[in-house]
């Protein structure tokens, strides 16, 4: 029976449990600091975190980042530190390319008269508080927190608190999709379902198409008919139902539209399968045994169409939590996704440690409402049979 | 048993000719990952077409938007796809500190002087071409009467309508600056300097209403031309590729004052195709090559010499007469700005955008 199974429980392993697991494990990574500053941390480890440390912590500093000098290992690190704040990258790359250790006299001075910021705390402090193998300050970022200079955890200041505001938006924004996918696939599925084969067969066919049409295209196509300029609204001026055109695109209506117009074939398809399963007698009987159509459809037909939505339902909200690039090409600016900065950090801004809190973050939340759902609902009666 | 052995010796021939099909492919090639788009067809008009015929290899172009990560996981991993990259001033700046391209010493392939007026080359990196962004409306809709500079831009009782802007901090803040009055050759300095960023957040704040935020190049050619927008903030080589192909009057203001920067090569370090890298890249430095460029996609040239090459109505959406009024790209003060300020600041701008 293990024979049996070992070949895909390894496969999974491999390529599933053991890539997330690195995934998760990147946003409380934190190799840099201690692995490239080691006399630093040793030596602020002592120091309370008051004013600045003594002489002995600027010598270890003088010395790790002229360590580094001629490496890349210094821009990585001031790359590293520049996430906790924006300058510390010049910081470390100025001062590793020119200080040296070996000239006479304290290093206090020679740090100072190279880079003023030495004489700020706060650069200190960054670098004590960093100085573990692992850090919290990727995760507390995603969630809008910092710590506060006196010590604990605190609120963001405003400007750049973002996070916690984009997390719901993207939650709120993929509970609608669902919703609307929900609302518009069932009646589709059903008609399918009741319908002859070779109409089934073509209803199916009307479904497949735009799936198998990429993303990029019907994204863009719903821009060039939904504009001011557009088709549908040079329509309705010409029918006259308005006079000004109705601002359907880079809004949250047409990324409504656009979400719903890709992931529809999501819902469609395993609700499809589910209905096509339900025998029709079912509902004979429950008329035979005085049911109204309506009492029928819904304490016999809908109870068994359950599972399908329940799965339909939950793909399509998983994948509407990730898009980041059809509200990019036909949102406003009010309507960004997690996604998009998920994807900047990886891709531009190169600072992992960010994505995957983000990431972790999503997952996290998404697990937790899944929990939340098989509770309440009860998971063994979404089970299909 | 017949058809058996005709299988092997099938087999045996397909085999032969795979062996043999290396062979064939053994002369050079050059992967080059850049943009697409009509810059990517410009340059394989210009430099990466007769190069290649002239020189007897293939040249492939991969998809590259100047994500950093794929160039440093290449190079980390070992495991190179490109040979080199078309790139941005940051990009270059930060793979070189990095060590993810190469450290080369152009002056020994060509004069490197020629590249004085749009910063010079860098140590991993070669300009190719000068973009600069601007002011653009569509001459059919503005006849008389048309904006001067980007006070004029933010002026929205006077011309009416809705303003395209660039959906990222970076050129956006320079152009909210100009328009509260500071020069643009000043731009960086003040932008960088305390208060600098709030100054051109709330100059932002006023227009913010009439803004449409456009994300890619092509976008903005399309709200200027179909009238979304009355005025927006657009790249000049779109603007011109625009009139050419699809017949349009769309003009620019670069008087107003205009962010410029290059776009350069640079090879990823560890790259086998090294030296042929090089050539192309001084294939395509000559003033000759660049004055080719600048007919097919009128993007800026690199190499000031290929000015003296263009005729007027070549140089027409060119910033040569308006290099005083750019606000550039590169230097110092703008690198060290952007590199520490950079993920930082495009939080608190789409923060901002958002509201």
């Amino acid at each position: 029976m293990l024979a049996l199974v070992a070949p895909s429980v390894l496969f999974i392993a491999l390529f599933f449990v053991a890539p997330l697991g690195l995934f998760l494990y990147r946003s409380i990574d934190n190799f840099e600091v201690p692995g490239w500053l080691p006399r630093t941390t040793d030596a602020l480890s002592a120091w309370s975190g008051e004013g600045l440390p003594d002489e002995a912590a600027f010598r270890a500093v003088a010395e790790d980042l002229a360590a580094l000098n001629g490496t890349t290992a210094l821009p990585l690190l001031g790359r590293r530190l520049n996430h906790n704040i924006p300058g510390f990258r010049g910081l470390i790359t100025g001062t590793g390319s020119r200080v040296d250790p070996a000239r006479p006299g304290r290093m206090r001075e020679q740090l100072l008269a190279l880079d003023a910021r030495w004489g700020e705390p706060v650069y200190w402090q960054t670098i004590r508080r960093e100085r573990h193998r692992l850090t919290a300050f990727y995760l507390l970022t995603a969630l809008d927190l910092r710590y506060a200079p006196g010590g604990g955890i605190e609120l963001a200041s405003g400007e750049s608190a973002i996070f916690l505001g984009l997390l719901g938006r993207t939650l709120g924004i993929s509970l609608v999709v669902t919703v609307l996918c929900v609302l518009l696939g069932f009646p589709l599925a059903v008609t399918m379902a009741g319908a002859s084969p070779a109409r089934a067969n073509l209803l199916l066919v009307l479904v497949l198409i735009p799936f198998w049409t990429s993303l990029l295209v019907r994204s863009t196509a719903w821009v060039i008919l939904l504009q001011n300029q557009g088709v549908v609204n040079q329509l309705l001026i010409g029918l006259g139902l308005t006079t000004r055109p109705i601002p359907l695109i880079f809004n949250r209506v047409g990324l409504y539209i656009a979400m719903v117009h890709v992931l529809l074939p999501f819902m469609v398809l395993p609700l499809y399968s589910v209905l096509k399963s339900i025998p029709p007698e079912l509902m004979r009987a429950a008329a035979s045994l005085g049911a109204a159509p309506g009492t029928a459809f819904l304490r016999v037909y809908v109870p068994q169409a359950l599972p399908g939505m329940v799965a339909g339902a939950s793909l399509v909200f998983v994948l509407a939590l990730g898009y980041y690039v059809t509200p990019a090409l036909v949102g406003g600016p009010g309507d960004q996704m997690i996604g998009y900065f998920i994807a900047y950090f990886t891709n531009t801004a190169v600072n992992w440690g960010m994505a995957s809190a983000l990431g972790t973050l999503l997952l996290l939340v998404v697990a937790l409402i899944y929990l939340a759902l098989g509770r309440v609902v009860g998971l063994d009666r979404l089970a299909v049979r | 048993m017949p058809n058996l052995s005709r299988c092997w010796i099938a087999l045996a021939a397909v085999l032969c000719l795979g062996a043999l099909a290396p062979e064939a492919r053994a002369q050079g090639k050059l992967v080059v990952g850049n943009a697409g788009g009509s810059s990517a067809d410009a340059e394989r008009k210009v430099f990466y077409g007769p190069f290649a015929t002239a020189n007897k290899i293939t040249i492939q172009e991969e998809s590259f938007n100047q994500e950093l990560a794929k160039i440093r996981s290449q190079v980390e991993t070992g495991n190179l796809i490109w040979d080199m990259v078309s790139t941005t001033a940051i990009n270059v700046a930060t793979g070189c500190e990095e060590g993810l391209l190469e450290k080369i010493d152009w002056s020994k392939y060509f004069d490197t002087k020629v590249f004085r007026d749009v910063g010079g080359v860098s140590e991993c990196g070669v300009p190719y071409l000068f973009v600069s962004g601007g002011l653009a409306y569509d001459g059919n809709r503005i006849k008389d009467n048309a904006p001067k500079t980007w006070a004029d831009f933010w002026n929205v009782t006077k011309w009416p309508g809705k303003r395209g802007l660039l959906y990222r901090a970076e050129q956006t803040f320079e152009v909210a600056l100009m328009a509260d009055g500071v020069p643009p050759a000043k731009a960086m300095e003040v932008l960088s300097a305390p208060g600098g960023v709030d100054r051109a957040l709330k100059k932002l704040e006023e227009l913010k209403p009439h803004v449409h935020w456009w994300k890619n190049g092509a976008e903005s050619i399309n709200l200027l031309s179909t009238g979304e927008v009355a005025m927006a903030y657009a790249w000049n080589g779109r603007v011109a590729s625009a009139n050419k192909t699809n017949n349009l009057n769309l003009k620019m203001e670069l008087g107003a004052g205009h962010v410029s920067g290059c776009q350069y090569w640079a090879i990823m370090k560890g790259s086998k195709n090294k030296d042929l890298a090089i050539k192309l890249i001084q294939y395509a430095v000559t003033a000759q090559h660049q004055a080719d460029f600048v007919r097919v996609i009128s993007y800026g040239p690199a190499n000031r010499d290929a000015y003296a090459l263009l005729n007027d109505q070549e140089k027409a959406t060119l910033p040569g007469q308006h290099l005083d009024k750019a606000s550039l790209q590169l230097g110092k003060l703008y690198l060290g700005f952007w590199l520490a300020n950079g993920d930082s600041l495009l939080q608190r701008f789409v923060k901002f955008a958002a509201q």
